[in-house]
């Protein structure tokens, strides 16, 4: 039988709690399958005996960005509509898995979360209240949240064994370009702002010179600097008594 | 003055919000206000310092962002480390310059002290997890399972709050009213300003990875320095 809007609404929901069994084995699959069952169950309402299968299949080991596994929701449960072979649905599983993980991470980790948080706390910086900016992180940050997650299902049922020609044809890779260099002027503005606004820090010209040497040394050599954060915030505290 | 005002109603409900910041974060729903500068917000919102705990959170926002979730790799848990850090500045910083690096200090600790019960609880959800082989009625077993799994991690969370408020509260109070020694009110600031640029060259780079943007990352910092002085 096919799936109704309702059921489609049901699995969006669901989806938002993808990773919340995520663990080292199976990781995101159990999720996927919760996410998947109202569609399973409608898709197989007559056979009871299929549906626990097919959850059983899908709650194997699986992971991907959790705001693009509706993509994968979608095109899985297509596939079983279609009544397509199981090789077939563990084939694009383990396909998807991958891409969609490589994916996500660029353009919504590594792109529009710092993009946003780092707007956010500019405005904050330069006069915006407090709850105000939070509250506007949240309504921009979400809106490409929930948007993402509605296309991915829709793409995802839509195209079936052929969402990976459709992913192919969006411009993700372009837009995670644009996102990454933005985020980059962005952070050095939130760095520099957040400096002028700390407590008791003055207009001392050696100590924006070092800052600066300590922004280029981050970026050049990060692996050696990445403790830097722990030791430059127990040193600020430890020299307080000095 | 070494004392924190600190009821037990205002504990507990910090403690539930920081479960509902901790479930955020990976279980549910992933809306971002795990994120440093909406938990942190909120920690201070409800001691009645929403601005510092905006501070606190930009600062952690900056200091955690090097660390990005790629493929399930470790890394330090920014929700009940905002939150709580922000609840500390609003219960006990006084406006000295070592409060921002004190309460900061203290989310970053918490951010690891949270990624290793995270990885804790994550050995026990791989043993509730999942669908038994042959069961029946799997719809439902999953949907428990998985409830159970996103309960016990709202649990966590809210466990991490309830244990670490109190002593952030008490290491940020303890600092801020010490007198400072001679170096103490140049010496704080300048090393605190000096380790966040190293940071947020560091998260730049992590963000930029594999290439290299470091144009643009010093075209914000120059627009950044203008507007602080424009708006000082």
């Amino acid at each position: 039988m096919k799936p109704r809007r309702r059921d489609f609404a049901r699995a969006l929901l669901r989806s938002f709690s993808v990773q919340g069994s995520w663990n080292r084995r199976t990781m995101t699959g159990p999720g996927l399958a919760f996410a998947l069952s109202p569609l399973l169950a409608r898709i197989h309402a007559d056979d009871p005996a299929a549906r626990d299968a097919a959850i059983e299949r899908h709650a194997a080991a699986f992971n991907a960005h959790p705001y693009l596994t509706p993509v994968a929701i979608g095109a899985l449960a297509r596939l079983e509509y279609e009544g397509e072979a199981d090789d077939t649905a563990l084939r694009l599983r383990a396909a998807l898995g991958a891409s969609l993980g490589a994916v996500g991470d660029q353009a919504v980790w590594a792109g529009w979360r710092p993009l946003c948080g780092s707007a956010a706390a500019i405005a904050f910086l330069l006069g915006v209240d407090a709850i105000a900016a939070a509250a506007a992180f949240l309504l921009l940050y979400n809106a490409g949240h929930v948007a993402l997650r509605v296309w991915g299902l829709r793409c995802g049922w839509r195209s079936g064994r052929g969402v990976g020609g459709a992913l192919r044809g969006m411009p993700f890779r372009r837009v995670a370009g644009t996102l990454v260099i933005a985020n980059q002027a962005l952070i050095g503005m939130l760095a520099a702002l957040l400096i002028a606004r700390l407590p008791g820090t003055g207009p001392e010209p050696w100590v924006l010179a070092v800052a600066v040497l300590a922004g280029l040394s981050g970026y050049v050599v990060p692996r050696r600097l990445s403790g830097l954060a722990s030791a430059s915030l127990l040193a600020a505290c430890a020299v307080w008594f000095l | 003055m070494m004392g924190i005002e600190l009821s037990p109603g205002a504990w507990l409900i910090a403690c539930v919000v920081g479960a509902f910041v901790g479930l955020d974060e990976v279980s549910w729903p992933q809306a971002m206000w795990s994120r440093p500068i909406v938990a942190g917000t909120l920690g201070g919102w409800l001691f009645g310092a929403p601005a510092e705990g905006f501070l606190v959170g930009a600062w952690l926002e900056v200091v955690l962002s090097r660390h990005l979730p790629f493929g399930g790799a470790r890394h330090p848990e920014s929700g009940p480390a905002a939150l709580t850090a922000g609840a500390a500045t609003g219960l006990a910083a006084t406006g000295s310059p070592v409060d921002v690096p004190a309460a900061v200090l203290c989310g970053w600790v918490i951010g690891w002290l949270g990624a290793y019960s995270v990885r804790a609880l994550r050995g026990v959800t791989a043993r509730i997890a999942g669908v038994p082989r042959g069961a029946r009625d799997a719809a439902a077993g999953l949907a428990r399972r998985h409830g159970l799994a996103v309960l016990l991690d709202g649990v966590r969370a809210g466990l991490l709050v309830a244990a670490l408020l109190v002593p952030s509260a008490l290491f940020v109070r303890l600092l801020s009213t010490q007198p400072p020694g001679v170096f103490g009110p140049a010496w704080t600031p300048a090393l605190a300003a000096v380790g966040l640029a190293g940071v947020a060259g560091v998260a730049a780079r992590a963000l930029a990875a594999p290439r290299r943007r470091w144009p643009a990352l010093a075209a914000g910092a120059l627009v950044g320095a203008v507007l602080a002085g424009v708006s000082a």
